[in-house]
Order: C-alpha cells, then sequence, then structure tokens
C-alpha cells in the first residue's frame, strides 16, 4: 500500500477517498484545485456554497489541511497578508495529486452521512413525564431547520454556467433535507399531542 | 398543552404600525360531522414593505390562512388588522373594496380569460373599478406586463399563453392595481425547478423595487428563501424562524403580553434595508 508520505509521489486513492469526514476533506481539496486559499476564506467559500446547515470547526479544517498536506495534496506557503504585511498567513496550494484524488472522490459512493441523532435518542429512551420536554425540544427543532434554510441564498433562476447549476444542487438539496426534518418535526408534535388528548 | 407565547419586548411593541397584523386568529370548519381547527391561535405582524413566507405540507391550512387575510373568509375568533382596519370588524362589501385595492392575492387556480381576450386587456381589465379610463388601464397594464417580463405578450390570446407566461400575467394582473400587500398561494407552480425559482427571485425583486410587503405560501421551502421571515404552519400553528440574515425579531416573554395563551408566535418583520437584498 502506497502513501504520499512515504513513497513521495502517490497517493493510495481509494483509501483516501473513503477516510472519515471525507465530505470536508473532499470539498477543500475541491475548493483548492479552483484556487489557491487560507484557512477563514476556504470557510467563507464552503458556507457560501451549503450554507449553514454543516457544522465547520476552524479548528478541525486545519487540522484537515495539514493532513491532505501530510499525504502530499496540498503544499502550504507562509505568504504576509494583504492587509498587513508585516504579519503572515499560511495559504495552500494543491500538489500535482490533487485532481486525481478529487477525481477519485467524486466515483466513491460514500456511506450515509448520519442522520440527526440527538432527537431520535431523546425519543427511544423517553418516559411518559419527559412529554412537555419533548414538545419543547421539537419545536425548537422546527425553529432551528427554518433559520438554517433561510441562511442558504436564494436562487436566482436558470442557471447559466455548470458552476452555478451545481450550486444550485446543492441548495436544492439542503432545502429538501430541512424540508423532510422540519415535516417529521410538526407530525411527531401532532402524533404526542394527540395521543396525550387522548388519554385525557 | 398550550404553546409558547412570543412576543416582541416591550419598548418596541407600538413604536412602528404594522401593516399586518394577526392576533389570535382561530378557523374551524366542519367536516363530515366532526370539528378541524385549521388554525389555532395563529399571531403575526409584518411591516409594510416586508416580506414572509410560511411554509407548510398539504392541508397544513396556508391557503385557509391567506384567505382569511384577503377577508375571503371571517375567522372565528382573534383580530386581523390591515393598514390601521381590523378586517373581521368590515362588512363584506368594505372586505371587497380592500381586495380590489390595497390587497392582492395571486392563487394558481384562479385563470379565468374570456375567449378572445388579449393578454393586455386581460390585465387591463383588472383596474375597471379604479375610475380609470380604457386607455390609461391599457397603459398601466402595459407598464405591468412590461415590469414582469412579459411586455411582448399584450397582443397575444390570453388563453392560449403556456404556464410559464401565465403565471407572470397572473403576476401582471395582481400588480396592476399596486398593491401593498401581495398574498401569494403556492408561487409558480411550474415544472421546472430553475423557472420556480426564477419566478421567486422576480417576486422578491419587484417586491423591493416597488415597495409591497409580500406574504408567500409554499409546499416546498426552496419557493420561501430569500424571504426576510420564515415560518411554518402545522397542526394550526405558527412557528417562526428566530435567527437568520433576514430574522424575524421574536424574543421569549411572559404572560404580560395580554395575548390568548394559545397564541402561536408574534413577531415583528422589519423593512427591508436598501441595498440589504439577499
Amino acid at each position: 500500500m502506497q502513501t504520499a508520505g512515504t513513497q513521495g509521489k502517490s497517493v493510495d486513492m481509494a483509501m483516501w477517498a473513503r477516510g472519515g469526514s471525507t465530505p470536508l476533506r473532499g470539498a477543500l481539496l475541491g475548493l483548492l484545485l479552483e484556487r489557491p486559499g487560507y484557512g477563514s476564506e476556504l470557510i467563507h467559500r464552503l458556507i457560501g456554497r451549503v450554507g449553514e446547515t454543516w457544522r465547520i470547526e476552524p479548528k478541525y479544517v486545519y487540522r484537515l489541511l495539514d493532513q491532505l498536506e501530510r499525504e502530499g495534496l496540498v503544499r502550504s506557503e507562509q505568504e504576509p497578508r494583504r492587509d498587513n504585511g508585516r504579519r503572515m498567513r499560511v495559504v495552500y496550494y494543491p500538489t500535482e495529486l490533487a485532481g486525481e484524488a478529487v477525481t477519485c472522490w467524486m466515483q466513491t459512493l460514500m456511506p450515509r452521512a448520519p442522520v440527526r441523532l440527538e432527537l431520535q435518542a431523546k425519543l427511544a429512551v423517553a418516559r411518559e413525564r419527559d412529554l412537555p420536554d419533548l414538545l419543547v425540544a421539537l419545536r425548537q427543532y422546527e425553529r432551528e431547520c427554518l433559520a438554517l434554510a433561510q441562511l442558504v441564498c436564494p436562487g436566482q433562476g436558470r442557471p447559466r454556467s455548470y458552476k452555478a447549476l451545481f450550486t444550485d444542487c446543492v441548495r436544492d438539496s439542503v432545502h429538501a433535507i430541512l424540508q423532510a426534518e422540519i415535516d417529521w418535526a410538526a407530525r411527531t408534535r401532532r402524533r404526542l399531542r394527540e395521543h396525550a388528548g387522548g388519554r385525557a | 398543552m398550550p404553546a409558547a407565547v412570543h412576543s416582541l419586548p416591550a419598548g418596541r411593541r407600538g413604536a412602528v404600525e404594522p401593516l399586518l397584523s394577526l392576533r389570535g386568529v382561530v378557523k374551524r370548519y366542519r367536516e363530515g360531522g366532526q370539528e378541524l381547527t385549521v388554525l389555532d391561535g395563529v399571531s403575526f405582524e409584518l411591516a409594510a414593505g416586508a416580506g414572509a413566507g410560511v411554509y407548510g405540507a398539504r392541508r397544513a391550512g396556508k391557503s385557509t390562512l391567506l384567505r382569511l387575510v384577503a377577508g375571503i373568509e371571517a375567522p372565528d375568533a382573534g383580530a386581523i388588522v390591515f393598514a390601521g382596519r381590523d378586517l373581521t370588524a368590515l362588512s363584506a362589501a368594505g372586505r371587497a373594496r380592500l381586495l380590489r385595492g390595497d390587497l392582492a392575492l395571486l392563487c394558481a387556480g384562479g385563470w379565468l380569460a374570456s375567449p378572445g381576450e388579449t393578454v393586455l386587456d386581460h390585465v387591463a381589465v383588472a383596474l375597471g373599478s379604479l375610475g380609470m379610463t380604457l386607455a390609461q388601464a391599457r397603459r398601466r397594464a402595459l407598464e405591468t406586463l412590461d415590469a414582469v417580463g412579459v411586455a411582448g405578450l399584450g397582443g397575444e390570446r390570453a388563453r392560449s399563453l403556456g404556464c410559464y407566461e401565465r403565471a407572470r400575467v397572473m403576476l401582471a394582473r395582481a400588480l396592476a392595481r399596486e398593491p401593498r400587500l401581495l398574498l401569494v398561494d403556492e408561487p409558480a407552480p411550474l415544472p421546472s425547478v430553475s423557472d420556480r425559482e426564477a419566478f421567486c427571485a422576480l417576486l422578491r425583486a419587484l417586491a423591493h423595487e416597488r415597495g409591497f410587503a409580500l406574504l408567500v405560501a409554499s409546499e416546498s421551502l426552496s419557493a420561501l428563501s430569500g424571504l426576510q421571515a420564515l415560518m411554518s404552519l402545522s397542526a394550526g400553528e405558527l412557528c417562526a424562524s428566530e435567527r437568520g440574515p433576514y430574522a424575524a425579531t421574536a424574543t421569549a416573554t411572559d404572560a404580560d403580553a395580554g395575548m390568548d395563551a394559545r397564541a402561536g408566535t408574534v413577531f415583528e418583520l422589519r423593512p427591508r434595508r436598501a441595498g440589504a437584498s439577499p
């Protein structure tokens, strides 16, 4: 098995595409292929496309960038900041292996992303007296989903480029997921209340 | 179990008169000998020029909500105040006057064109009761068709239009009277997602340019993006998002809000700031 760290020029693509946190790693590498960037700028670019439905921890992003560098997929350079030339920032560049790695990632079917487990776990072990708290939690969740839906930039109609089309499809996915979650939360609140009303 | 009551902080209440305000609105229907509560204490406020979306699954009560605001139906309890007037206190004739003037309701099923009628006249006819001459009405109709991007269709037969053009002509007809509030029940039920998004973007842009308020109901969340506030309607209750770039200002409060304990959510929408379009 070859890895970039030991062999210098090649990466075990299949392994790379299957590792943990692949959505974020793949997305970061894809962004760097578009153009080089530094940590917070990459996060900004990504949030601009997927909205706030991804919880992106800056610390985690830097760790993943370090990992990509160890794997030989990116290299980093210290460059002076544009706003303050005396301070430096780390700018990441894709290596010649990055394109192949992203292609491999595109071709690899990911295991399903885990659904939000918290409410499921609570419902699974709830006691009768937890009912009021569950109703509040479900409503809060509905609110959160609405707020997340609002953070997604609205579409402007027929996309003019492939890039715009792909971004539109991401937005569609975010909305579809949030819509399903809102429906589920509303339905569950209704069922819990109907049941409680029927027994009262 | 009573839903949480939310209201504005006391200091902000009554600062600016909202264009539309619903307080504890209840609507029940009888269906097969059973009473069905469609809206169970719905409260919210909409400022002039602001935009809000109501998401809800099929049969959640979205159309009922819009019909109540339009004055087509009357609530069983609660108050609906539009531009300082309590709709529930108005006569049927008074409500009808309102619907012909300051308020417009756009819904997908409402396409009734006479045989042979041109698109231009179809829009101009909606201006009939404003005391305009036919020439004035046609001029206004043409302006409005131009604003929604279909000025070229003026001479076409209204009945020959495809669904894409029809949606735009219907919008022009609703806007020709220059309403202060446009109610939209399911914006552009068009087959193509891109066309739907283009129509929603047009709605937002026109609301921004012309300064009318928008209340849009849809069973698709994506049709409501870009509006300043987003609510969901289910089991007769309204749920509003608390944050986001266009967040409704909603704060939890105590019983001194003096509202029906069942009231869902009260929030205020600030008018869009110039240049703050998403």
